[in-house]
């Protein structure tokens, strides 16, 4: 496994330690390159590009807005709870909660 | 005269005075410019590369600001392989929470696309129970694998059992009969995985089987991308170029065999990628620092002609980084930071 | 004489059979020595061939029709030898038995190196994928063969090199063969360490570390 955590450690964005779950999420559904994706995903959240990567900040911002965090204790959003927040403050459909919304009879 | 700490590509150590790492670098650069037909470095990116390879750090990254998005193959068989005890559910928790994934990957120990479809159901399943306790955008993958379609493993006739007694019309015939089939089951296991709510398909290692391979992946990703407008598909290489089993196939007008990755990621956008992932082979009787500069070269070519974001293969014996199971970090964390810094990457 | 020599190279890149066999029984008629043209003219053209297969310029049904035009004028060289009361013939050079190992069904780059050394006038056993240790030195065995050549392509089946090493030393039979590695996840250094003779980054690399094998295997028996 030294192949996966070496290259998040040398250039990975942090995933859910910092941003690098939503501008992955922005890459995937709206084909942008790396600095749109990242400009796009400052832009919802009102911060600067450079804070995406910072994990003092997006832990913060994360779970001021229910994004997932780390270590999510009692009564804080977790897994599908988070991606209805995603969802919302990234501004466009995503593909994993259309089964979901059907299946829970929320479509 | 002080030497520099670094490796072949097979991982062994080895140590090369300045001359000697100019040299490898400027060989290696050379050899792609030369193969693929495009430039090849720069003075500056040779004093880059020089920097990178004297410096004695064990472990180094790129600059803050220049992180990039991960994706991952065989993401859930990965941990498996290392005899852990642990489901695929808890394989890709561990990528999220402790890896520091940007993205996850769910796939099945056979890791084709063909043996997915007798199990498909099962595969649902377990994707939807995955969505619904982790955070990432998860992707399916799987590989075209067209091997599996010859016999004995399948119903066509061997193409590399026909090609070297001189049958070749009838080795083209049969790689044409496995294209049709290979993309039936391409589209229909993609298909289903997307209707599950995957974030996005995986197509990894496309050309193991030359151009076959390539045209089956193109056709099947235009089909998933026309039924589902939006669909998330990331095209993984296996080669640096794609070989001609065949020969003679097209795509949109253009020859298939012996495209480099500049040309194959314009095919792979018209076919609807969102995500292309360029590989260059790792030499093992080469250094690291041939095998990277190689690598800058071909990557870079890519990038500039892609419009999509390009996610280059960085894994065991592709991207400068060794033919060794664990490469030692110190060459696979140059190779990383290079490659983002170079090419313009938009992820690994 | 360096224009039929020309000639005969591109006749083989071009795959051109009619035009390499009307050379060959030009320089045949002529009556110079009849092994020059292969060594100096339809040689060099497959040796090309296999380089440019490597940098993805020529595809594997041309290199595999270049191949075909190689086999044909060598035999009917052959056939001239044999005529004129012996001498020295092109070929077989030497007998390999090829297969890709155990449990491993890629065989691409096996396939290439068996036409490759057929082009280069070996006489191949091509045992084909998932192949048992013990078929390949059945077959060695048999057929007389000087290499076992296998390819493995993952980490997990590369293993079955390793067995054959130790199995041909159990049945002391380890000094009889000259042993080729090839594949995605085999090195240098895994050649060594399981004590292979040969390891080849690729199909055309193969013949020419083949060749320079049984070159000092022969010497080696001479002396």
């Amino acid at each position: 496994m030294g192949m996966a955590i070496a290259h998040a450690q040398a250039s990975g964005m942090g995933g859910m330690r910092t941003a690098g779950d939503l501008v992955a999420r922005v890459q995937l559904a709206k084909g942008l390159r790396i600095r749109e994706a990242k400009q796009y995903v400052a832009d919802r959240l009102h911060i600067s590009v450079i804070d995406l990567v910072d994990p003092v900040i997006m832990s913060e911002v994360r779970a001021e807005l229910g994004l997932g965090i780390m270590m999510p204790l009692g009564k804080t959003p977790k897994g599908v709870e988070c991606k209805f927040n995603i969802e919302r403050l990234l501004g466009f459909e995503m593909n994993c909660l259309k089964t979901f919304k059907v299946n829970a009879g929320l479509a | 005269m002080s030497k520099n700490y670094t490796r072949m590509g097979d991982g062994s150590p080895v140590e090369l005075t300045d001359a000697e790492l100019r040299k490898d670098l400027e060989d290696g650069a050379n050899d792609a410019a030369d193969r693929g037909k495009v430039p090849s470095l720069t003075e500056e990116d040779y004093k880059y590369l020089m920097e990178l390879f004297q410096r004695k750090d064990r472990f180094v990254g790129v600059d803050v600001g220049n992180e990039v998005v991960l994706t991952y193959d065989e993401g859930t068989l990965k941990l498996k392989r290392h005899a852990l005890l642990e489901d695929r559910l808890q394989a890709l928790t561990i990528y999220e929470r402790l890896f520091g994934a940007d993205t996850i990957e769910l796939c099945h120990v056979d890791y084709s696309y063909k043996p997915v479809k007798p199990i498909v159901g099962y595969e649902q399943g377990s994707l939807e129970m995955a969505l619904l306790m982790t955070h990432a955008p998860l992707l399916y993958g799987a590989m075209p694998n067209l091997g599996l379609y010859t016999q004995p493993d399948g119903p066509c006739p061997n193409p590399m059992e026909l090609l070297p007694q001189g049958k070749i019309k009838e080795a083209r015939e049969s790689y044409e009969a496995i294209i049709k089939d290979s993309v039936k089951d391409i589209v229909f296991a993609s298909a289903a995985m997307h209707e599950s709510g995957a974030d996005g398909i995986n197509f990894d290692t496309v050309g193991a089987s030359g151009d076959p391979d390539f045209l089956a992946s193109l056709l099947a990703m235009e089909q998933l991308t026309t039924k589902y407008p939006g669909m998330a598909i990331e095209m993984g290489m296996a080669g640096e170029f794609v070989l001609g089993t065949h020969g003679d196939l097209y795509y949109d007008g253009t020859r298939l065999a012996g495209l480099y990755p500049h040309g194959q990621v314009v095919l792979a956008e018209k076919a609807g990628a969102t995500i292309f992932g360029p590989v260059v082979n790792t030499n093992t009787d080469r250094s690291i620092p041939w095998n990277l500069a190689r690598t800058v070269v071909f990557v870079r070519a890519c990038s500039k002609a892609a419009k999509i974001p390009v996610h280059a293969n960085m894994g065991m014996g592709v991207g400068a980084v060794p033919v060794w199971d664990y490469p030692p970090v110190d060459v696979l964390s140059r190779a990383s930071k290079a490659l983002v810094e170079l090419c313009d990457l938009d992820g690994l | 004489m360096s224009d039929i020599y020309e000639q005969a190279k591109l006749s083989v890149i071009n795959h051109d059979k009619a035009k390499a066999m009307d050379l060959a029984k030009k320089h045949l008629d002529s009556g110079a020595e009849p092994m020059d043209i292969i060594t100096n003219g339809f040689v060099p053209g497959i040796s090309y061939m296999g380089e440019e297969f490597g940098r993805g310029t020529v595809f594997l049904p041309e290199l595999m029709e270049s191949a075909d035009v190689m086999l044909t004028v060598v035999e009917v060289v052959n056939e001239a030898i044999a005529k004129l009361g012996g001498g020295k013939t092109a070929g077989p050079v030497g007998s390999i038995v090829a297969a890709t190992v155990q449990g491993d069904v890629h065989d691409i780059g096996k396939g290439i190196a068996v036409a490759m050394f057929k082009a280069n006038g070996y006489e191949v056993y091509d045992l084909g994928r998932d192949v048992p240790v013990e078929d390949l030195i059945n077959t060695a065995e048999k057929r007389g063969a000087k290499v076992i050549a296998t390819s493995a392509l993952l980490t997990t089946t590369m293993v079955e090199q390793q067995k054959l090493e130790k199995t041909l030393k159990e049945a002391n039979l380890r000094n009889k063969y000259i042993t080729l590695v090839g594949g995605a996840p085999v090195t240098q250094r895994w050649a060594k360490r399981i004590g292979a003779d040969i390891y080849a980054e690729n199909a055309h690399l193969g013949v020419v570390l083949v060749a320079e094998k049984l070159k000092e295997f022969a010497n080696k028996v001479a002396s």
